[in-house]
């Protein structure tokens, strides 16, 4: 397990590499001019020019990788481009608030969505699983600008329970931060609900159908135990491989969540420095998001293992 | 319907009212007049931007941060009379080519410096030299480095290539803040201006925060105690900010995405005419739109009432194929043209056109424009030019902007027309789209640049205008209003057509 672990860890070095090489093969074919970018259309050419000279940006990309590389390695995460400030400081902060962000709606949505799917599992075709199947359906088609606009015109316009922009004031206590990033979290639970809950349901089907549950109920085992020790564990086991690689989406990914609630988290900072051609900021974003998701995925191949025996002692070795 | 709002505006902006009194809200409110009070904090979204550093800024969200902290020698005000603020006079001699400013004396800068003539000179020549990166260099193109000096100090002296009438208009492009002679960048980390505020924090992408400048030169302004300056990432948040009350005011909005706003009761429009307009630019040089004919039909394909009507709700002045925007003192008056289907097939036809001509038509993502290119694909097919649209993100667009055979551009508002006229259509410009060239144009461009009398330059402008309706390098449809909506506690938060922002005087209840 440990050396597993270990390996694993190692692959995520691997990863990392490949996604920066990745990200400056790409940024070379995206198209725009970063100085015409910073200066804006009314600057004049040789100025344009003369910035970009200034930035290195007529060197060879490989000689510009490897310079950033060496940066990186070093703990200098170089300088952006377009906001002309340290990156690593200001990738950081923008990361820990998505983290903040995607705790919440996780701790929301893991409790809720499991909870929902193994109750719908035990009864399927009944009422509660009806309700459920066809609300979360609907709720997960909406695309999450409808879903976020919703939620910001019935609870936070008109009943006025949370503000609508995602505020973390900084001297706030834990409370003051949950309320103030309850909305753009219910968006996110509302988006990712259907799926999970799916997940589990039909999961809790399948287990529920298996031949260990009925023998362990023939056996005499009380019925709360044959759900928890036999048919949860596995059950859950595709859930926690879908939840590893949502996490890196809901850390990395929300441009539009973050831009509707003004949140400012690490998916907004990536997509302008997308947009902007700012590679050493699109870079620095990048890893950081990769190492999360390569990091999710580890955990729940990690979680997975301790649920599920077999797997548990293919690692062992 | 068209003429009588002309004819509105112009005799409001002629008494010197249309500024004051529809941009403060004191016009509903005349009869309860209230007393400004000191205090208070005011919350204003701004568009996403990201370059801070004065010299070289673009965004009108990174311009409004700017405009709080640091200051220009005038402030050209809504119904374009120039204000003093850190010049108190000016004049010019050699027949507009020299130009001596005078200085407030006793300004002092947010570190306690006194401002002086060396801060000016020190301002310019940054902003001028050669590959300063600013806009400001390229408007400013009639000045050298070295020919702006000191003249003692408290007075600054501009000596320029050319004669420019207007030329105190230009030291209110944004660019031109007067910022310490030892400024060596880094704004964000040095930001010491002179301005009624004092940046206390700037985060990138998300917003500044400003207090109170308590050693103002004009006492007791301004009436604030702070500002948070916002950047929103598009207008819809901005909009549900101002429906939540969580921003006060924005700075800029255009006519679609703020609908909402107009139903809502704390909430008050603060509406601006302005020379802001897109230019449907056609490249002259090169077939099929080198002959006039061509573009004359183009023009004559728009139906620019409708396209008023269903872009901007109506809130609009209709253009002529000119820049010269009713706002001006020179105000021309052309016949209009108007959209005439049958002169225009017949122009094609003369022009061997018989069955119209496939074209692409460039467009860049910004506010209106991409449904304006929709209308005019609609309105050219009926014409027979099949337009397929390029609607492209603006960074792309604007790489190639002044290279596309037909393209539709946003020309934010200047404070003169000259401004327009040299950027867009002189022979050989950078940013002469069409590539364009009119030596009779350019003779007439100069007497007009320096000319001081306003009947001669009225004179010069309609000849001007008349050049470019006839010759048509750019269709020109309308010039469209600024909206700024703010909520209804605030008070004295003027409009501005080139959506500058100035909060020296305003305050909240």
């Amino acid at each position: 397990m440990l050396r597993y672990t270990l390996r694993r860890l190692g692959m995520l070095g691997v990863t990392l590499l490949v996604a920066s090489v990745l990200i400056f093969l790409i940024t070379a074919v995206l198209p725009g001019d970063i100085g015409r970018i910073i200066l804006g259309p009314f600057a004049e050419e040789s100025a344009v020019r003369a910035l970009n000279e200034s930035l290195g940006l007529n060197d060879p990309l490989v000689w510009r990788y490897f310079d950033w590389i060496a940066g990186v390695l070093q703990g200098d995460w170089g300088q952006s481009m377009s906001l002309n400030t340290p990156v690593l400081p200001l990738a950081l902060e923008r990361f820990s608030r998505s983290l903040a962000l995607a705790a919440l709606a996780v701790a929301m949505l893991l409790p809720l969505a499991i909870g929902a799917g193994v109750a719908a599992g035990r009864r399927p075709g009944g009422p509660l699983d009806r309700v459920l199947s066809v609300v979360g359906l609907g709720l997960g088609a909406m695309p999450e600008f409808v879903t976020g606009v919703l939620l910001i015109v019935v609870l936070g316009l008109g009943l006025d329970w949370f503000p609508v922009q995602a505020t973390t004031p900084a001297d706030g206590s834990v409370w003051a931060v949950i309320h103030g990033l309850m909305l753009p979290a219910l968006c996110l639970v509302l988006l990712l609900f259907a799926y999970l809950f799916r997940m589990t349901r039909s999961g809790m089907l399948s287990a529920l159908e298996a031949d260990y549950t009925r023998t362990a109920r023939l056996k005499g085992l009380p019925e709360r135990l044959v759900l928890r020790r036999h048919v949860l564990r596995n059950a859950l086991l595709p859930t926690v491989t879908v939840m590893g690689a949502q996490l890196g989406w809901l850390v990395g990914g929300l441009v539009v969540v973050e831009s509707l609630f003004r949140y400012p988290g690490i998916g907004s900072l990536l997509h302008n420095a997308a947009t902007n051609k700012d590679i050493p900021l699109l870079a620095g974003c990048t890893l950081l998001v990769t190492a999360v998701f390569s990091l999710a995925n580890l955990a729940a191949d990690l979680v997975y293992a301790l649920l599920n025996p077999r797997v548990r002692d293919a690692l062992a070795d | 319907m068209e003429t009588i709002d002309r004819r509105r505006r112009r005799i409001m902006q002629s008494l010197g009212i249309a500024g004051a009194a529809t941009a403060t809200g004191t016009w509903p409110m005349m009869g309860r007049a209230q007393n400004p009070s000191h205090g208070g904090l005011l919350r204003v979204a701004l568009p996403l931007a990201d370059n801070l550093e004065p010299v070289t800024m673009s965004g009108g969200g990174t311009i409004a941060i700017v405009q709080q902290v640091a200051e220009y020698l005038v402030w050209a005000e809504d119904d374009l009379s120039l204000r003093p603020v850190l010049a108190t006079e000016w004049s010019s001699e050699q027949g507009a080519r020299v130009w001596n400013f005078t200085l407030r004396q006793g300004v002092r800068f947010h570190d306690g410096r006194e401002m002086t003539s060396a801060d000016v000179v020190a301002s310019f020549q940054r902003m001028v030299q050669p590959d300063s990166g600013s806009a400001g260099a390229a408007q400013l193109d009639f000045l050298q480095p070295q020919n702006v000096t000191a003249d003692g100090p408290y007075g600054v002296r501009f000596e320029l290539d050319r004669p420019v009438g207007a030329f105190p208009y230009y030291t209110h492009i944004y660019n031109a803040v007067i910022l310490p002679a030892d400024y060596a960048g880094d704004f964000a980390n040095n930001p010491v201006g002179t301005g009624p505020f004092k940046l206390d924090e700037f985060r990138p992408q998300e917003g500044a925060r400003l207090s109170r400048n308590n050693d103002y030169w004009n006492d007791p302004l301004p009436y604030l105690d702070a500002l948070e300056l916002d950047f929103y990432d598009g207008s819809q948040p901005q909009v549900i900010a101002m429906q939540g009350g969580e921003a006060d005011a924005m700075l800029s909005a255009g006519y679609i995405d703020i609908r909402p706003l107009f139903e809502q009761d704390n909430v008050r429009m603060v509406n601006q005419p302005t020379s802001t307009h897109a230019q449907v630019t056609m490249r002259t040089d090169q077939p099929p739109f080198n002959d006039v004919r061509v573009r004359q039909a183009v023009a004559l394909a728009v139906d620019r009432v409708n396209a008023m009507d269903t872009l901007l709700g109506g809130n609009a002045t209709i253009g002529n194929d000119h820049p010269i925007a009713p706002i001006y003192p020179v105000d021309v008056s052309l016949t209009q043209r108007e959209q005439d289907l049958e002169q225009a097939r017949g122009l094609l036809a003369e022009a061997g056109y018989d069955d119209g001509f496939p074209i692409d038509l460039h467009v860049g993502r910004l506010a209106e424009l991409p449904q304006y290119a929709e209308m005019l694909q609609q309105m050219l097919s009926q014409i027979g030019i099949r337009v397929s649209l390029k609607v492209e993100p603006l960074n792309v667009y604007y790489g190639h902007w002044t290279d596309v055979k037909f393209g539709v551009t946003d020309w934010a508002s200047r404070a003169t027309p000259g401004q327009f006229l040299n950027a867009a259509f002189r022979g050989g410009v950078d940013w002469n789209a069409p590539k364009w060239t009119n030596d009779r144009f350019d003779q007439l461009l100069d007497a007009f640049e320096s000319e001081a009398d306003l009947a001669e330059r009225k004179r010069l402008a309609e000849a001007l205008a008349a050049i470019l309706q006839d010759e048509v390098p750019a269709v020109i449809g309308y010039f469209k209003d600024a909206f700024r909506p703010v909520n209804t506690r605030v008070r004295d938060l003027p409009g501005n057509m080139s959506n500058f922002l100035d909060l020296t005087r305003t305050w909240v209840t």
